[in-house]
């Protein structure tokens, strides 16, 4: 086993987390792994339920669309739940990496006050294991896209481009709202609260992009969660290259940057005094 | 020369104490300079070389648990600077990263990994950590069937047989009946024996002296001492002398004679109450007496 040498030197933020995750890949791959075996250990299902319930939500609005509201409306030519379905893949991670992104130090507080723990990984291997169950998701919405004619094209492959940038970004994120809800409930609180807001605030089950208000059209544009619901529209059902939307390319690059310094700032602030205060 | 294997340097440790929920919320955003705070270690330095065993000792809220954690990585210092140059195992939270829904074989892989250990290196010891901890057929159970004993035996099991570098141990450590008591100090004496660096955390002057030579004394966040283990734990005794049965202190000299004429008074009045217990006796026995001769004159004929 190599010799550790501890140090505990003044640190730029992003560097703090690169060298936390410096060696520790596969550390955080099987604790990925365990992550989703702890989440549903104990139940027959296991696993499967990570499946099921985002599944279960996706057939709730099928049967409400098809049933009960507007039956056979469209949107930009797509029926309307065909337009929902890429978009909820995409939503079903965002979201689950926003809340139990934030979530992720607080439930994980014994490996930050009774252990020497890289605390950056906490929020990697827990949105690792969201990433897990989105490739299934994925894979299942895929599936269905091929029943219904919409797959099987080179536009495809942009998945491959989209969702690591999505991963990152959340991932940047939590950095920043980690630290902040294990500091403090009412933050906690707070994003658990805006969820439900944020889901109807985003283009998930409309297009942001065709608000008729100006104003709101163009707020819609720097929201990074329409950006990547829209990215996935993009790739499974209008086909279109990312290149083509350079504004949004270069809005969510400004975005990127931004939640990345900020995000590494603020865990670097917190992460010192995090074992005090939980 | 050989660096040391820990170095502290004019450590200092300040927690912050929130009033309530909205200060300790604001306080993400903004640190006020108003907040109260708690100096928990004041400007400690000391270093410890490759193999040494070295005691930690003082009373409650001195330091000795905030230092330590500073070792361990746990915690950071508000100023000063912490080198470790060696993989620290800790007999502290022994059952910390253990998973109630996993079986403890599953929890061995767990906490190495949590530990940074490898699969394959995990798979080496596996046996040797099994054996070690006695659960028998309990290992492919889930960890929440498991008694705190059996999850302590667990803990100590994966910790001692990574193969440290340093070694911390709080001697208040419970983790089963005697007999596995035994097989643990057994175990910690064999790794100190290899060349392990130990820091050792007690109120035990005998258990100190037992397993280190140097020891360092913290008092209320400052160093006070750092050298020969009887030297320290004579300055501990000066400032901690101990109590009598009762838990008083000893008594001062006028309060020995105040407690002495005390008793002596208590003495006096029980000796009084005793003679005129006594003498009523005697006249109750005098009485019986002359009762019973007149009872023997009235029934003689003569």
């Amino acid at each position: 086993m190599p010799l550790e040498t501890r140090k505990s030197p003044r640190e730029w933020g992003l560097a703090t987390i690169l060298n936390e995750h410096r060696h520790n890949w596969r550390q955080i791959y099987l604790l990925a792994k365990t992550e989703l075996k702890k989440t549903y250990k104990g139940s027959f299902l296991g696993a499967g339920w990570a499946v099921v319930k985002p599944l279960f939500t996706l057939f709730i609005y099928w049967f409400a669309f098809e049933y009960g509201i507007r039956p056979g409306s469209t949107v930009n030519g797509y029926p309307r739940f065909l337009f929902m379905v890429p978009a909820f893949a995409a939503w079903f991670f965002m979201s689950d990496s926003i809340l139990l992104g934030s979530q992720s130090i607080r439930k994980n507080k014994q490996y930050v006050v009774k252990m020497r723990f890289p605390v950056s990984n906490i929020m990697s291997f827990t949105l690792l294991s969201r990433l897990l169950v989105h490739f299934i998701l994925t894979g299942v919405m895929y599936g269905y896209l091929l029943c219904t004619g919409y797959g099987f094209s080179v536009y495809n492959l942009q998945f491959f481009l989209y969702c690591p940038l999505m991963f990152v970004f959340f991932l940047a994120l939590s950095w920043a709202l980690a630290p902040m809800a294990a500091y403090s409930r009412d933050f906690e609180n707070l994003i658990k609260s805006i969820m439900t807001g944020l889901f109807w605030l985003s283009g998930i089950m409309y297009d942001p992009y065709s608000v008729s208000v100006t104003w709101v059209r163009h707020l819609m544009r720097l929201n990074p969660i329409n950006y990547f619901a829209n990215a996935y529209r993009e790739t499974f059902l209008y086909h279109e290259w990312f290149w083509q939307d350079t504004t949004g390319l270069l809005i969510i690059a400004v975005e990127l940057v931004a939640v990345v310094l900020y995000g590494s700032h603020k865990y670097n602030q917190l992460r010192k005094t995090l074992p005090d205060v939980l | 020369m050989a660096q040391p294997i820990i170095e502290i340097s004019h450590v200092t440790k300040i927690y912050t104490l929130f009033k309530n929920n909205k200060e300790q919320f604001l306080s993400i955003f903004y640190r006020s300079p108003k907040l109260k705070k708690h100096l928990a270690l004041d400007d400690v330095t000391f270093s410890v070389e490759k193999g040494e065993s070295v005691g930690i000792i003082g009373n409650n809220g001195a330091g000795k648990s905030t230092i330590l954690k500073t070792i361990t990585g746990v915690t950071f210092p508000t100023s000063g600077q912490v080198e470790v140059r060696g993989r620290v195992a800790a007999l502290l939270e022994l059952t910390a990263g253990f998973e109630p829904e996993m079986t403890g074989r599953e929890n061995i892989y767990l906490k190495g990994y949590i530990l940074g250990l490898r699969d394959e290196y995990i798979h080496t010891i596996e046996e040797k950590v099994i054996d070690f901890a006695q659960l028998g057929d309990y290992i492919d159970q889930p960890v929440r069937t498991y008694s705190s004993g059996m999850k302590m035996r667990l803990g100590f099991s994966i910790n001692i047989n990574t193969d440290p570098e340093i070694l911390v141990v709080d001697e208040a450590l419970s983790v089963g009946d005697n007999a596995f008591k035994k097989k643990c100090k057994d175990a910690i004496k064999d790794l100190i024996a290899r060349g392990t660096t130990v820091l050792y955390v007690s109120h035990n002057a005998d258990s100190v002296q037992e397993v280190c030579r140097r020891a360092i004394y913290l008092k209320k966040g400052k160093l006070v001492f750092d050298g020969p283990v009887e030297q320290a734990l004579e300055l501990y005794r000066v400032d901690n002398p101990p109590k009598t049965a009762k838990g008083k202190k000893n008594p001062t000299p006028a309060e020995r004679v105040a407690n002495a004429r005390k008793a002596l008074a208590e003495k006096d009045k029980a000796l009084i109450k005793a003679a005129a217990e006594k003498k009523a006796a005697e006249e109750e026995l005098a009485a019986a007496e002359q009762a019973e001769a007149l009872a023997l004159k009235e029934s003689d004929p003569v």
